[in-house]
């Protein structure tokens, strides 16, 4: 392959090759290479905090959004609204609740932008349309309130209700 | 960013290994002190959840023997399959049952506080609060600040910043700028309140490249730059929202002018704050004293606030005091504004009045110097600003000092018939008449060096008084030597500068902003000039009759006609976007706020863009929707024209905004009309604009009114009260004629400059306010409405015999409706009536009462 890669090495120790431009979808990443010459990355970049299934699972996906415009980095306002997810993420994002977090953590340490509001979105949408008790059962919650507690805080949030 | 390693720097045995790549970098991301108090929580949730998984967790589960930890994890799934493998179904089925809680993690143990506030940022408030009863630790992170702050001011709503701000400094402590960098860091970690804005803020990465060249391994060098950093953000959201405020379609003022200053004038009667806001629930105490407003507390009471909008749940008021009616107009207000605690009114009896809302009471003395009725006004309390400016049938303009209530300037005459209204901003005043035309005034000294100075468009229908240089034809150099001759003089405040000719009729109503002029008249038509040149950028054509009042911001132009409706254009576009039918008469005043979040005005675009495309496809698919109304008429099909995005009601394409105007669902318009209602329009959920509320002066006075009742009778000691009393008995007999013996009372009104606005009813033919027999003739006394006080009479009369209103309003108009304006809280009235009345939708809530201090409009 000509064209240039890096080596990431995940927390257990597993040592992947990933070309550069996929690499550079971590901000992280990418501003190690603009900051540091040409040639110094023969050694592997140790990603601390990720281990190698994971990685791989980020991987994937920069490598299929390598040619994706880079994102603004500004917070636009209207991102805020839409939940909706494209197909390909969707799918990508079918796994089960701890993969999903930990590529939420790697994304956010790696600085993904793009991909940790994928993950953040998906976390929202499991959250979408679902009674407190339905809410508790898909992450597995403990109710720790008091029944009394419970009444009150519904009285309080009464106003939230109609409209 | 450097909240990003927290999360998972502490498990990070090997966190030393990036140490070696990039020393001071990674130094400063993992210990800057900030963070540590996170990432003690991260560990926490880690141990916690990651080592349970793997090797079991420690309840009730048998120890497994060490031979079989040693295998790797594939391996050991291998043998747990088997294992079960051996197992009944039904106890396979029983263990996977216990499995599957491990399946299911809580995101809110699993992720530190700045992802779950990212993942929160997805949701609406409704949602928020039912997953905030899910555990104790979902509700504390969702009752997250920052969170709320962005959902208030993502539902449209305002707030005034620098009163919020002012608030959290009185009771902080912190007198000095320089404490405000440890209370942000503060608010950053100790409360846990997470940065849910940016996790690269803009100018992080350059820093830190800088950093990391120039620092070494210093790890405290870093750990300044992150409080300064983090202090700096502070400052860009606190700036963000006041640029978001400044430029949404503000009316609060009408002038785009905020109210923040206002507390600065209100000299003498001072409210301080009552010291149980100490305590107040609109409060946060951070661990080092400072106080922070509770966004979560303000998203709820304005939420709260906009039901009682809904619901029309509200208190009447009116001024004056109702104790004391001595203070009132002597006859009907045209003219009102109001600005923080201030309201300025003028009235057919010639006086511009100043009172103060909090005590309902006139500020000083009324103020003379028109003879004629005062149609219109504009103030700004300001300091920088005192002034009132008055227009009045008298065809002068007046210039007050706001605060001493004295005559500064006056223009003899302004126009050649009556002032119907006047806008003003820093530079200009902005005049319009009965004589059809607009005319540019410039507030301050203005040489023709000066930016603001009129560029001069030769032969566009704009005329400038000889003294108006074409600074466009003299070059820069000869321009400059002539003003030090002073060949060209400066030009003294309120010199005319130019008249916009282009109106056929009347012109009765006019706004400013920034360098747009709107004006609406009795010729049908809107049109927008500039400020500068004075040239016709834009008409709009739309009303079937004259039209008495015009809102516009850059989006949409709002305005109210005599064929009884409210339209809503598009500014680009000029097309029609909505047409609101539900008065029964002449539309005379209306306020639009369309509650717009920030940035909203992209989407807006899209919405329209999407609005067409379902037009052409409904076309292309053989519907029957481009046939114009008249053609959909006789099809039978009444097109819905209040904001329908069905095809078939669509009446202009390319507009950059949808049907309706757009906006948040919070966005309100209130209209007042001659059928003497004032309408509240709401949204319904397809974003069509229908009825909210129908409010009416009668009612309103009589509350208010009955409001005196009980104030007098528990205070009747007073003199003043006395006083007010005896003539309000006095009043009450004599009211008694004019409400029942139908016209005459009436018609002494109806020969106002402005009321003919309805007559132009009644001549198909020509629009209102034109013909010259129906002005007020120069020397012409005004008509004798008979006794001053006749509208007051009719409020002494309505506690006393509450029924006999009704009566007398069915047979004659007595509360045709002039001027409204509405802010956060309230909608205040002018109006036939002599008293000014209001509705306050705060109702007797103490709690709304506290923090509606801090809304602002929509």
């Amino acid at each position: 392959m000509a064209e240039k890669t890096l080596i990431m090495e995940s927390n257990d120790g597993k040592k992947i090759e990933v070309p550069i431009d996929v690499a550079s979808r971590s901000i992280l990443i990418k501003n190690m290479i603009d900051d540091l010459p040409e040639g110094a990355f023969e050694e592997a970049i140790p990603i601390s905090n990720v281990s190698e299934n994971v990685l791989t699972k980020v991987i994937e996906w920069c490598t299929h959004h390598r040619s994706d415009p880079p994102s603004s980095g500004d917070d636009d306002d209207t991102r805020r609204k839409t939940t909706d997810i494209d197909e390909w993420d969707q799918k990508f994002m079918q796994v089960d609740q701890e993969m999903l977090f930990e590529i939420i953590l790697a994304a956010n340490y790696l600085d993904i932008k793009p991909l940790l509001d994928i993950g953040c979105k998906t976390v929202a949408n499991m959250i979408k349309g679902k009674s407190p008790e339905e809410i508790r059962k898909t992450f597995n919650i403990q109710n720790d309130f008091t029944p009394e507690e419970e009444d009150q805080i519904r009285r309080e949030n009464e106003w939230a209700e109609d409209r | 960013m450097d909240h990003t390693p927290m999360a998972r720097d502490s498990d990070a045995s090997d966190g030393s290994i990036p140490l070696r790549l990039f020393p001071s970098d990674l130094t400063a991301r993992s210990l800057s002190a900030p963070f540590k108090v996170d990432e003690g929580y991260a560990d926490d949730t880690r141990s916690q959840a990651d080592k349970e998984l793997l090797r079991s967790p420690s309840d009730d589960v048998m120890s497994i023997p060490d031979w079989v930890l040693a295998h790797s994890e594939a391996e050991r799934a291998e043998i747990a399959y088997s294992l079960l493998r051996t197992l009944r179904t039904s106890t396979v089925a029983a263990v996977v049952e216990r499995l599957s809680p491990l399946l299911h993690m809580d995101p809110v143990l699993r992720l530190p506080p700045e992802i779950t506030a990212e993942i929160f940022s997805y949701l609406d408030p409704q949602t928020l609060v039912t997953a905030s009863l899910a555990s104790r630790a979902w509700r504390d992170r969702i009752s997250d600040s920052r969170l709320w702050k962005e959902l208030y001011i993502d539902e449209g709503w305002r707030v005034d910043i620098d009163a919020i701000r002012a608030f959290e400094q009185e009771h902080s402590g912190f007198p000095s700028p320089q404490s405000r960098k440890s209370r942000s860091r503060y608010a950053d970690t100790d409360l846990g309140e997470p940065k849910q804005k940016k996790r690269v803020p803009s100018g992080w990465l350059d820093s830190r490249a800088q950093a990391s060249e120039g620092n070494g391994s210093s790890t405290l060098g870093l750990n300044q730059q992150g409080h300064a950093r983090s202090d700096r953000e502070g400052d860009h959201l606190m700036s963000d929202a006041a640029d978001d405020r400044s430029t949404l379609f503000s009316k609060e003022t009408e002038d785009g002018y905020g109210h923040e200053s206002t507390q600065e004038i209100s000299s003498p009667t001072i409210e301080r704050a009552p010291s149980k806001t100490t305590h107040s629930p609109l409060l946060l105490r951070m661990p080092n004293g400072s106080a922070k407003i509770n966004w979560p507390y303000l998203f709820r009471q304005r939420r709260r606030l906009e039901d009682n909008w809904a619901k029309g749940r509200f208190t009447n008021f009116q001024l004056p005091h109702p104790s004391h009616m001595e203070e009132a107009h002597q006859e009907c207000v045209y003219a009102i504004q109001f600005v923080g605690k201030w309201l300025v009114s003028g009235s057919r009896d010639r006086t511009v009045r100043v009172w103060d809302l909090n005590t309902k009471r006139l500020w000083h003395r009324p103020l003379i110097g028109h003879t004629k009725s005062v149609l219109c006004l504009q103030f700004d309390p300001r300091p920088s600003e005192d002034v009132i400016i008055s227009g009045s049938s008298d065809k002068n303009v007046i210039v007050w000092r706001f605060s001493t209530g004295e005559k500064i300037h006056e223009i003899a005459p302004a126009h050649d018939d009556s002032v119907l209204n006047l806008r003003f901003d820093e530079r200009y005043l902005v005049t319009c008449s009965k004589d059809k035309l607009i005319k540019i005034w410039n507030r301050k000294n203005l040489s023709a060096a000066d930016k603001d100075y009129p560029s001069v468009q030769q032969g566009s229908g704009v005329l400038y008084p000889s003294y108006i240089v074409d600074t466009s034809e003299i070059p820069s150099p000869v321009l400059e030597a002539e003003i030090a001759k002073n060949h060209i003089r400066t030009l003294a405040p309120f010199s005319l500068l130019m008249t916009l000719v282009g109106h056929t009729a009347a012109v009765n109503a006019i706004q400013i902003d920034g360098d747009e002029i709107v004006s609406a008249s009795g010729d049908r038509l809107i049109k927008v000039w500039n400020v500068r040149n004075g040239a016709c950028m834009k008409t709009f054509v739309g009303h079937d009759k004259g039209i008495a009042c015009v809102q516009f911001d850059n989006q949409r132009v709002v305005s109210g006609s005599n064929d009884n409706t409210i339209r809503i254009f598009d500014h680009a576009s000029r097309a029609e976007v909505a047409c609101l039918h539900g008065h029964a008469d002449l539309v005379r005043t209306v306020q639009a706020g369309f509650g717009d979040p920030p940035g909203s005005e992209e989407a807006l675009k899209l919405e329209a863009l999407a609005v067409d495309r379902d037009f052409w496809n409904a076309q292309s698919s053989g519907e029957a929707v481009d046939l114009g109304p008249a053609a959909l008429r006789r099809a039978g099909y009444l097109q819905n024209t209040a904001g329908s995005r069905n095809p078939r009601d669509i009446k202009a394409l390319g507009a950059s905004i949808p049907p309706g105007g757009g906006g948040s669902k919070w966005g309100r318009i209130v209209s007042g009309s001659y059928d003497e209602s004032i309408i509240i329009w709401k949204k319904d959920r397809k974003g069509q604009w229908i009825v909210s509320q129908k409010l009416r002066q009668a009612e309103a006075a009589a509350n208010a009114s009955y409001i005196a009742h009980s104030n007098t009778s528990s205070s009747r000691s007073g003199p003043g009260n006395a006083f007010a009393l005896a003539q309000q008995a006095a009043q009450a007999t004599q009211t008694q004629g004019p409400s029942n013996s139908s016209q005459p009372s009436s018609s002494t009104f109806v020969t106002h400059a402005l009321n003919n606005l309805q007559q132009g009813n009644s001549n198909p033919n020509s629009s209102f306010s034109t013909t010259p027999q129906q002005t007020e003739p120069p020397n012409r006394p005004t008509p004798p409405p008979g006794p001053p006080l006749t509208s007051l009479l009719a409020a002494a009369n309505y506690y006393t015999h509450p029924r006999a209103r009704l009566l007398a309003q069915a047979a004659t108009p007595t509360s045709r409706i002039f001027k409204i304006q509405f802010d956060a809280r309230k909608i205040i009235c002018a109006s036939q009536d002599s008293r000014i009345v209001g509705w306050d939708f705060v109702g007797a809530d103490e709690e709304l009462e506290e923090a509606c201090q801090f809304f602002m409009g929509l």
